[in-house]
């Protein structure tokens, strides 16, 4: 039977049971990574990395809408005969106008928190945050006037493009409303800090690009669809 | 818990990637043997067959289905959490932060939801094949009409196949999410002295690829939603009775699909330009035009799926546009290969098993590389597309090349990942053995492929013309079982290793082994 010998490992000292050090060591920091000797900040907590990353995420983002306009336009281009117009709610040019607003009243309030303003930070950020909700009950709204209308999902390739692209924003929407509304619970606990600033920083960018991106479909609908 | 399994470390998280992909690649070699063994003996009952698969193996000969569902995992295991995992997310998560001099990834957390994600995706899969009307068969391309329909399609296109679809939307934002982590990795956590030309090959290569990963994941999770609702909500995106076209599905899955090609193979270059160098004693032959050439394959890589759809009735027009960007992609990727040849000229080389797995790397690299100007060009295509022309192809280009880099990164960086190091002789004996293994599997599906031999079929024997092709397949079967068993040698050599093998620390001030 075999022993072991002073290479030999047992299993559990893989884990780092043993007298021996570890295989699989514990990370320093407790796996947060950060520089031990404290000379520079731990990573993740970068505020340009946070804003590079929301603009790499933004990009991510262009692609998923460029696949799916890039193919509406290309299946209304190969048979135009049964491709069947909508009719554009009317309450979409009000939702345009609430999230072009929100976005005004969110970047006001960033600057605001730069001067100091938290008071009207807090004022701004809520009234941004409630358009943006406003928003997506303005969506539900055009989505059930479209389907009282008879513009289903099934059955006509235009329509069905129209709830995929605003479904898709929409999911964009709520995942921005979610970073909004945690700003806005730090903010109203008093303690948005440095990095709570990064973040009213990263959702205000996030919040326009929501915005470029609806106008974007915005003008697909109207002059393509 | 946090430390060990919801660990925000990117070398834990290497490890936990680098498991994750060995399991793949174990499980996707052992569907491959079946799915070989029932080739070449198809109506040979295997016991384990019918124990395994009761009623999909009844009397233990494979149904079609069952084959084309074993295809559909290994396909979609290789590629997915093999070859894009293996080099980019464990390589690089344990690299990317040690030759950038930062503390670590940009985003931790993000890396490790990443990973977990990751998991969640690989389960979706697994539990896809094991759904009661049968696994997905539509192989790893998933092309509608027959995927979009549903379970009236047949066996294997219902749950299972829905399952498959979620499961690769899963892995979209996972590839997404690591891609943002690793492009503000790159930019921002890089040494303060270290410009972007001053970064090791590996760190562009890997800094590319996620680009490329960022282009090319959320085309395919677009075009994935679009047709779980053909399939869940009644939609017709991609179905001509409803006014839908199967080709929007090829034209949004390729121009995923072939970046693909490049997300497994870019981080391998970049890994064998290190291990050349290092086992030359030489600074890597043309740094810039290293550089240059790997954003131009990733460049031109993005602009070339339409060579996949020559015979999907592409305009010629645009067979001719796809064919030639095709063929300049061999320019860049000609430099990079006499740069690699440049840098071993005259150099006294130390073969270690690292430095043999770049060398193979190099040979397959080129071999798989010519077979692609045939495939490239659209008249000759219309021949050998779906042939065993195109296997061999893709096998040697992004499979074999890929593992060789995936390797020669194993026993390179084996001991910054486990503070141990490899078996050398062992692992020459491997890398003898695979190298000669892979050659004998993969250059005689060439010939089935000359011979008209299609894929994707369960039993070719049944048809007269290809009856003479048996003993050529039977071949490449025994061999491919050889090349599969070479693997154990492997697999000892990490298990011994990570208990006995000799204790090395990594220095990380010269950026070499303490030997």
């Amino acid at each position: 039977m075999a022993t072991l010998t002073d290479n030999d490992i047992p299993l559990s000292e893989l884990l780092g049971d043993g007298g021996q050090p570890p295989i699989f060591p514990e990370p320093p920091n407790g796996g947060g990574g950060g520089d031990p000797d404290g000379h520079r900040p731990p990573p993740g907590n970068s505020r340009s990395a946070a804003v590079i990353g929301i603009f790499v995420m933004m990009c991510a983002s262009t692609m998923t809408f460029s696949a799916l306009v890039s193919a509406m336009i290309v299946r209304r281009g190969l048979n135009r005969t049964d491709w069947h117009h909508i009719p554009l709610p009317s309450i979409l040019w009000w939702n345009t106008l609430i999230l072009l607003v929100s976005s005004v009243a969110l970047d006001t309030a960033r600057r605001q928190l730069r001067k100091g303003n938290r008071t009207t930070f807090n004022r701004l950020w809520t009234a941004g945050a409630v358009m943006g909700t406003w928003f997506l009950i303005g969506q539900i709204i055009a989505w059930y006037q479209l389907e009282a209308g008879g513009f289903r999902l099934v059955g006509n390739l235009n329509s069905a493009f129209f709830y995929v692209l605003t479904w898709a924003h929409a999911a964009h929407v709520i995942g921005a409303l979610g970073a909004v509304l945690y700003v806005e619970y730090r903010a109203l606990q008093f303690k948005l800090g440095p990095s709570g600033r990064t973040w009213v920083d990263v959702s205000a960018i996030f919040w326009h690009f929501l915005d470029l991106l609806w106008l974007g479909l915005m003008a697909l609908f109207v002059f393509w669809a | 818990m946090s430390v060990r399994i919801f660990s925000t470390d990117h070398r834990v998280i290497a490890r936990q990637y680098f498991f994750l992909s060995l399991f793949a690649v174990l499980f996707g070699m052992l569907l491959s043997l079946l799915m070989r063994f029932h080739l070449v003996y198809p109506q040979t009952p295997v016991r384990v067959f019918e124990a395994i698969w009761p009623e999909k193996a009844s009397g233990g000969v494979m149904t079609p289905e069952l084959y084309l569902s074993l295809l559909t995992l290994h396909g979609t295991i290789m590629v997915f959490f093999v070859l894009t995992l293996a080099p980019l997310n464990a390589f690089g998560n344990l690299v990317l932060p040690e030759q950038l001099g930062a503390t670590g990834m940009a985003f931790p957390r993000l890396n490790m939801m990443s990973f977990w994600t990751t998991v969640i995706s690989f389960l979706l899969l697994i539990a896809s094949f094991t759904c009661q009307d049968g696994g997905p068969l539509s192989g790893w391309t998933a092309y509608p009409p027959l995927s979009a329909l549903g379970a009236i399609a047949g066996p294997g296109q219902g749950r299972g196949q829905t399952l498959w679809f979620f499961s690769i939307g899963v892995f979209c934002i996972s590839a997404t999410l690591t891609s943002i982590n690793f492009i503000a990795t790159v930019i921002e956590m890089r040494s303060p002295d270290m410009g972007l030309m001053q970064m090791p090959l590996p760190c562009w290569n890997w800094f590319v690829t996620s680009i490329l990963s960022l282009l090319s994941f959320p085309v395919l999770l677009a075009a994935g939603l679009l047709i779980l609702l053909d399939r869940l909500a009644g939609t017709s995106f991609f179905l001509p009775a409803g006014g839908g076209s199967p080709l929007l599905w090829q034209h949004l899955f390729w121009f995923f699909g072939h970046p693909e090609v490049y997300i497994a193979i870019l981080p391998g270059m970049g890994i064998v330009s290190h291990v050349i160098s290092v086992f030359t004693r030489k600074p890597v032959f043309g740094y810039k035009a290293m550089v240059f050439a790997t954003i131009a394959i990733a460049f031109l890589g993005l602009l070339v799926w339409g060579h996949h759809m020559f015979i999907s009735g592409l305009s010629p027009y645009s067979a001719i546009a796809f064919s030639v960007l095709t063929m300049v992609i061999g320019a860049p990727s000609a430099v990079k290969t006499f740069n690699w040849i440049a840098t071993l000229w005259g150099a006294r080389i130390e073969l270690t098993t690292a430095m043999l797995f770049c060398l193979g790397f190099i040979s397959i690299f080129v071999t798989g590389g010519l077979s692609g100007l045939f495939l490239g060009q659209p008249q000759i295509d219309a021949y050998f597309h779906d042939t065993y022309f195109v296997v061999a192809h893709f096998h040697m280009i992004m499979g074999i090349a890929a593992l060789f880099g995936i390797f020669a990164a194993t026993f390179y960086w084996f001991p910054l990942m486990f503070r141990r190091k490899l078996h050398e002789g062992l692992g020459k004996i491997h890398f003898y053995l695979t190298f000669v293994f892979a050659y004998a599997t993969f250059v005689p599906m060439h010939f089935a492929g000359f011979a008209g031999n299609p894929r994707r079929y369960a039993d070719f024997t049944t048809f007269d013309f290809l009856q003479p092709l048996l003993p050529l397949q039977k071949g490449i079967t025994h061999s491919a079982f050889a090349l599969a068993a070479v693997q154990i040698l492997f697999l000892g050599n990490l298990i011994w290793s990570l208990r006995r093998g000799p204790v090395i620390e990594w220095t990380g001030d010269t950026g070499t082994w303490q030997r």
